[in-house]
C-alpha cells in the first residue's frame, strides 16, 4: 500500500526575517527518495509523487502529501504545546521566591533585584493574533529572557498552498485540525490527481513572527512570506504480482510443504 | 461460496524493522472467509478456500508514512520440482523430527516426502513488473490469483509471504507460516 508522503519545510527564521525572504533559508525534505524525489535536503526539492491505474484507466492509489513545517534554532516542535506556558509560570514562581527572600533579610541589594528583573522576563503582546504568541518570550533553552536577540521564534505556520499544482487540479491541499498538537492542532494535507504526469510547481505562504518593540512594549509581529516547490507526477499501470500482467491461477506446487 | 477472499497484511513497520522480524506481534493477518478460516490476527493464519475462488492481499501499514509492500508470495513445496543445485538444502538435515510429526495431520501427500520445504519457483515475467521511472515501486503489484481444482482438499499449502519495507539490505522480511486450505 502507498505511503503517505511526509514534507519537512525546516526555516531559518531568523535568516528569513533579516533578509524579508525565504530564498536560500528553507530546507525541504520528505520520504519518497527511494522513489525518485530529488534535492532532498535542499531548497529545490521535487517530490515523487509515484501513481498508479487499473488497466481500465482508473486511479488505483490516492496518495496524500502532508507538510510539516519546523523552524532552525527554536525549541523542537515535538515538547508540548504547553511548554512554553510552564516554563514561564515556573520562572515566575521562583521569583517570587526569591523575592521574598530579600525581604527577610531587611536589606535590599539593587544588583539583586536588578537580577530577579531580568529573571522574570519580558512578556509580547500578540496584536490581534493567535494566543500562543501572547506569552512570555523565552531563550531555545526555555528560559525568560529579556534580551531582544536571544529569544526562540514561535513556530512558522502555514497560512496557504496555491501555485500551478493548484489552480491545474493536479492537488487538492486543505488545512485539517488535528488531535495532534505538534502542529498547533493543524495542519496542511492534499490529495493529489495522478492521472496527468508532470512537474508542478506550487508556493508555500508562510507567515513568521518578528518580536519588535513598539511604544516600549514588545510586539510579535506577523511577517508573511512565500517559498516555492515542486511535485514530479508520474503514473503507472498495476500489474499482477504473481503473472506480472493479468489474474491467473496461483502457482500452487503439486504436494504442498509439510506442516513447519 | 464468496467469489473473492481478501487476506489483510497488518505490519507494524517501524516495529518489524527494530526487531528484525515479523513476529513479536510485528504483522498480523485477517481474512473475511465464510469457510472457517483459523488463527486469524496472527501470522499463521490458515484462509479457507474454495476452487474458483479469487484470493487477494492487501498490505497496510499502521504507521501511514512507512512504506509497506508484498514483495513475494511463494507457496512452499513438499517434492516435486528440486531447487537449483548450489542452494539446494540438505534434506536428512533439514528435516527433523519436530516436522515430521505434525506431517501426519497433513493428509496423505505431505506426510510421505521427507524433504525440506522451499518456495515454488514462479516464472519470472519478462520485464520487472515493479519498474517505474527508473525505480522499483511495488505499489504497482496486485497479488490476487484464483484458487486452481486441482489444489488437494484437507491439506494446508503453506506460502513465503515477503514483505518489502522501504529499501536497503534488511528491507525484506517473511513468514512461512501462513496458508491456505481448501475446504
Amino acid at each position: 500500500m502507498a505511503q503517505q508522503h511526509g514534507i519537512i519545510v525546516l526555516f531559518d527564521v531568523e535568516n528569513a526575517l533579516r533578509t524579508r525572504s525565504l530564498d536560500g533559508n528553507t530546507y525541504w525534505f520528505d520520504n519518497m527518495k527511494f522513489l525518485g524525489s530529488t534535492g532532498v535536503g535542499t531548497e529545490h526539492l521535487e517530490t515523487i509523487v509515484p501513481g498508479t491505474y487499473f488497466l481500465d484507466g482508473s486511479q488505483a492509489t490516492e496518495q496524500v502529501l502532508n507538510w510539516l513545517p519546523a523552524a532552525l534554532g527554536s525549541i523542537p516542535p515535538t515538547v508540548p504545546r504547553n511548554y512554553l506556558a510552564e516554563q514561564g509560570r515556573a520562572e515566575e514562581r521562583r521569583t517570587l521566591d526569591e523575592l521574598a527572600a530579600l525581604n527577610t533579610e531587611g536589606g535590599v541589594n539593587e544588583a539583586d533585584v536588578k537580577r530577579l528583573q531580568e529573571q522574570v522576563g519580558t512578556y509580547a503582546e500578540d496584536p490581534g493574533g493567535r494566543g500562543f504568541t501572547a506569552a512570555k518570550v523565552l531563550d531555545v533553552t526555555g528560559k525568560a529572557t529579556s534580551s531582544s536577540d536571544a529569544y526562540n521564534y514561535p513556530a512558522p505556520v502555514i497560512t496557504d498552498i496555491t501555485g500551478q499544482a493548484v489552480a491545474e487540479k493536479i492537488i487538492y491541499p486543505a488545512q485539517y485540525g488535528s488531535p495532534d498538537m505538534v502542529y498547533d492542532g493543524w495542519y496542511w494535507a492534499a490529495t493529489v490527481d495522478t492521472s496527468r504526469p508532470g512537474v508542478y510547481p506550487y508556493t508555500l505562504h508562510v507567515q513568521l513572527h518578528e518580536l519588535v518593540k513598539r511604544n516600549g512594549e514588545l510586539v510579535w509581529e506577523s511577517v508573511d512570506l512565500t517559498c516555492e516547490s515542486s511535485l514530479k507526477i508520474i503514473t503507472d499501470p498495476k500489474r499482477n504480482g504473481f503473472t506480472g500482467a493479468g489474474l491467473g491461477v496461483l502457482p500452487l506446487p503439486p504436494v504442498p510443504a509439510p506442516a513447519g | 461460496m464468496k467469489e473473492k477472499v481478501n487476506i489483510i497484511v497488518m505490519v507494524d513497520a517501524v516495529g518489524a524493522l527494530s526487531d528484525r522480524t515479523l513476529h513479536n506481534g510485528n504483522l498480523s493477518l485477517i481474512d473475511d472467509s465464510t469457510a472457517g478460516s483459523r488463527h486469524q490476527g496472527t501470522p499463521d493464519l490458515v484462509t479457507a478456500v474454495v476452487p474458483g475462488q479469487v484470493v487477494h492481499w492487501t498490505p497496510i501499514h499502521v504507521d501511514v508514512q512507512t512504506p509497506v509492500e508484498i514483495q513475494s508470495i511463494e507457496f512452499l513445496s513438499g517434492a516435486a520440482v528440486p531447487p537449483p543445485a548450489e542452494t539446494a538444502p540438505e534434506p536428512a538435515s533439514d528435516w527433523t523430527a519436530d516436522e515430521a510429526a505434525p506431517g501426519g495431520t497433513a493428509g496423505e501427500p505431505a506426510a510421505s516426502y521427507p524433504v525440506a520445504s522451499y518456495p515454488v519457483e514462479v516464472p519470472v515475467p519478462a520485464v520487472d513488473a515493479t519498474a517505474s521511472n527508473g525505480f522499483k515501486n511495488g505499489d504497482l503489484l496486485v497479488w490476487e490469483g484464483v484458487v486452481p481444482y486441482d489444489m488437494v482438499p484437507g491439506v494446508p499449502y503453506r506460502y513465503r509471504l515477503s514483505l518489502k519495507l522501504h529499501e536497503g539490505p534488511n528491507s525484506v522480511l517473511y513468514v512461512d507460516s501462513p496458508a491456505l486450505l481448501r475446504v
